[in-house]
């Protein structure tokens, strides 16, 4: 056996890489198995190992900011997907025009991401507010009927977050998108210039058929990004006015933290992770059948 | 990486431990000590915290302040993590009902010999009393004091309309409020943070009942909590939630200060922590009038929020020595003084002569009407700061009050009723 002396040289690139794959498995697989247990104690200001089976998950889901945490985070989910996608994929095809200055542009449009949430959820805070930010600002100019209220509309005020958080994740999903569009054989693309395809025609039926699994990426990234959402919320609208725009992580926090329920708390945390696992497995599931597919065609 | 530096860093690493280490060993001499964890580091509240750690190592002791700024949460979380290691500080930060239920989760110091020496049971307030000696021992000091229920009115919007005198009670309150209205002057200023509407309910109901407050609030009376005077304070609140200013989102009310003082909104319920905030913005005295909000009953009420310092029991003998040291020196006038001076806050005792130029004419009232309602048994605990009861029955009850002040399609009787549901479910 030559292991028994490996020169440095050899043993230093598995130190590299195993020494914070363990610690991440601890981390991340210890931590979550921990709070899903505690989720099933009667904890409050410490963790406690009684069993009181699903009282904290009953609890959890009868209170109001639960129930309205989990409708917004559907509405929200779909609108930031929705607007962030669409906004990533515009500035990638604008981008993908061989202009001169690409780089110049692609760096300003990736900056916001960045800027930390909170940062990000303070400014937009103040823009969106009537009282200090755009409505003001316009209506000083002169249009006094201007109204830009979204912030404090009960009914809108999660858009507010969906605008700061697409203006945030946008140049992500461009830079997804941007590499996906130069991945495109050229070939294929001069194809259907000679084929008489105007541009959007070409875009439309030959270049992003092609790069779809882009798509799926992008949605797969920016879904968790939206489920885990919290401190652009808290800096933008604090869940108000009054507890409209809670979200799933606040009643997270809210619950271990400011209240003292531990076992209230993680009971929220693991029903977030269910969340996202109602997301990722369909992905996983969906991946396999693609390689199975491959593979049999292959 | 060569073998050569990978020993010098190792060697570096440790003249890093050892030197980090020195201090510690330095230190077993046996001098007074005491380890203290605060949110205070910045402002007034971090000065007086400041100036109390001199005042303790002049006393002879050691003082180690580890600040950890932000939201409360984060104090009591390193705490917490602390008390779980088996780490305590000697002494930290703690307010209220948590004082009870935290210590019940590590052992505490035992302070009844230094308050009986100090025969400080007789200067404060009983409401005080009942916090910081949860369990029939003294194990928390209670270190200032604030009037919630205080009213602050702009001098411009005031001369605008012509009002020269302080509601006494919450109908004058109402004409004003409507004469502002009409001046175009927004009548009630406002933050949009949740402690800050909930804060608005809690002075009307002190202010029409402190007696329905402290059975609804204090004592989570089902009946009271359904009662007339708790939908009197509804009703108030409602009234005044229309007078708001609808665009203050989730601001702090300081961010609207300026908009108050140029009299473009007229009246402001907040704690007297504000007059602080007010002088470090460069206003005057003379910018502004204020004394205790509208009082149905006539009688001086106060509504309490008070900082505290809880002790925690170490079994090291300079850490005892320490812990006594500082209990000692909060209960003295002179360390008071110092403290409210600083801060604008009041003493916590009621024997204290406020003459000193250090204090401005709004605590001089504001200390003497402490005294004033304990004699009339109208002193209460203050709900939207953490005082009345434990966090988890707090938010839930600010949560539908905040609701209830956001949202004006829910009409009073609507509120009450989900008020009393949501203390129900917490109950």
């Amino acid at each position: 056996m030559k292991a028994a002396r490996r020169s440095p040289g050899e043993v230093l690139p598995l130190l590299a890489i195993w020494v914070p794959v363990l610690v991440s498995i601890l981390y991340v697989v210890g931590f979550t198995l921990y709070t899903v247990w505690i989720a099933f104690t009667p904890s409050t200001l410490l963790p406690e190992y009684g069993w009181v089976g699903l009282k904290n998950y009953v609890a959890i889901l009868h209170t109001r900011n639960w129930n309205i945490a989990a409708a917004n985070i559907v509405v929200y989910s779909v609108c930031f997907l929705a607007l962030t996608t669409f906004l990533g994929l515009l500035l990638a095809v604008l981008l993908d025009q061989k202009l001169r200055g690409e780089n110049v542009f692609r760096t300003i449009f990736l900056y916001p991401l960045a800027v930390s949430f909170v940062v990000t959820g303070v400014v937009w805070g103040w823009l969106l507010n009537p009282g200090i930010g755009i409505q003001k600002v316009v209506v000083g100019l002169g249009w006094t009927d201007f109204r830009f209220d979204w912030l404090v509309d009960r009914d809108r005020a999660l858009y507010c977050i969906v605008l700061a958080g697409a203006w945030q994740a946008s140049g992500f999903a461009m830079a997804l998108f941007l590499a996906g569009l130069r991945s495109v054989d050229a070939d294929l693309m001069k194809a259907a210039q000679i084929d008489g395809a105007g541009p959007l025609r070409t875009y439309r039926r030959v270049v992003l058929p092609t790069i779809w699994p882009i798509f799926i990426a992008v949605f797969v990234i920016l879904l968790q990004f939206a489920i885990k959402t919290f401190d652009l919320a808290v800096a933008l609208t604090g869940g108000g006015p009054g507890i409209s725009t809670v979200l799933p992580s606040m009643v997270v926090y809210d619950f271990m933290f400011q209240r003292g329920l531990l076992g209230r708390g993680s009971a929220a945390a693991v029903l977030q992770l269910l969340m996202l696992v109602a997301v990722l497995v369909p992905y996983g599931v969906f991946r396999r059948w693609q390689t199975l597919k491959a593979a049999r065609n292959a | 990486m060569n073998p050569i530096s990978r020993r010098s860093l190792l060697a570096a690493s440790g003249a890093a431990v050892i030197s980090q280490s020195a201090p510690r060993l330095a230190r077993a001499a046996g001098k007074p000590r005491v380890t203290v964890i605060t949110q205070w580091s910045a402002g007034s509240d971090g000065a007086a915290i400041t100036a109390l750690g001199e005042l303790f190592t002049k006393a002879g002791g050691d003082w180690q302040h580890n600040p950890v700024p932000g939201f409360t949460t984060d104090m009591m979380n390193k705490l917490r993590a602390q008390i779980l290691s088996g780490d305590p500080p000697a002494v930290s930060q703690l307010k209220g009902p948590e004082i009870a239920a935290w210590s019940k989760i590590a052992p505490t110091v035992n302070l009844d010999a230094d308050v009986a020496a100090a025969g400080y049971e007789k200067v404060v307030a009983p409401e005080l009393i009942k916090l910081h000696k949860p369990f029939g021992h003294w194990i928390s000091l209670p270190l200032q004091v604030y009037r919630i229920n205080s009213i602050w009115i702009s001098k411009k919007a005031a001369d605008k309309v012509g009002v020269t005198a302080l509601p006494k009670t919450w109908a004058e309150y109402n004409a004003i409020g409507e004469k502002m209205a009409k001046a175009g002057i927004q009548p009630v200023a406002n933050g949009g943070t949740k402690w800050d509407n909930g804060m608005i309910w809690e002075i009307a109901l002190s202010g029409i009942s402190p007696a329905a407050y402290r059975k609804a609030v204090m004592e989570l009376d089902a009946a009271t909590l359904k009662g007339p005077e708790v939908l009197a304070a509804f009703e108030q609140t409602r009234k005044m939630s229309l007078w708001m200013d609808p665009n203050t989102a989730s601001q702090h009310y300081s961010t609207f200060i300026p908009k108050f003082m140029k009299g473009d909104a007229g009246m402001l319920l907040m704690g007297g922590w504000v007059q602080g905030v007010y002088k470090k913005a460069g206003y005057q005295y003379s910018d502004y009038m204020t004394g205790p909000a509208p009082q149905d009953n006539g009688k001086p009420a106060f509504d309490l929020n008070a900082d505290a310092f809880i002790f925690w029991q170490r079994k090291e003998p300079e850490f005892t020595a320490g812990q006594h040291l500082l209990a000692k020196l909060v209960m003295e006038k002179d360390t008071q003084k110092m403290y409210s001076g600083i801060t604008g806050s009041l003493p916590v005792r009621t024997d204290m002569d406020l003459s000193d130029p250090t204090f401005s004419d709004a605590q001089r009232e504001a200390s003497a009407s402490l005294a004033a309602a304990v004699k009339a048994d109208q002193s209460v605990l203050s709900l939207a700061h953490n005082m009345a009861q434990p966090n988890q029955i707090t938010a839930a009850m600010i949560d539908s009050l905040v609701e209830f002040v956001t949202d004006h399609s829910i009409s009073p009787k609507k509120g009450q009723e989900r008020l009393a549901e949501a203390v129900d479910n917490v109950r």
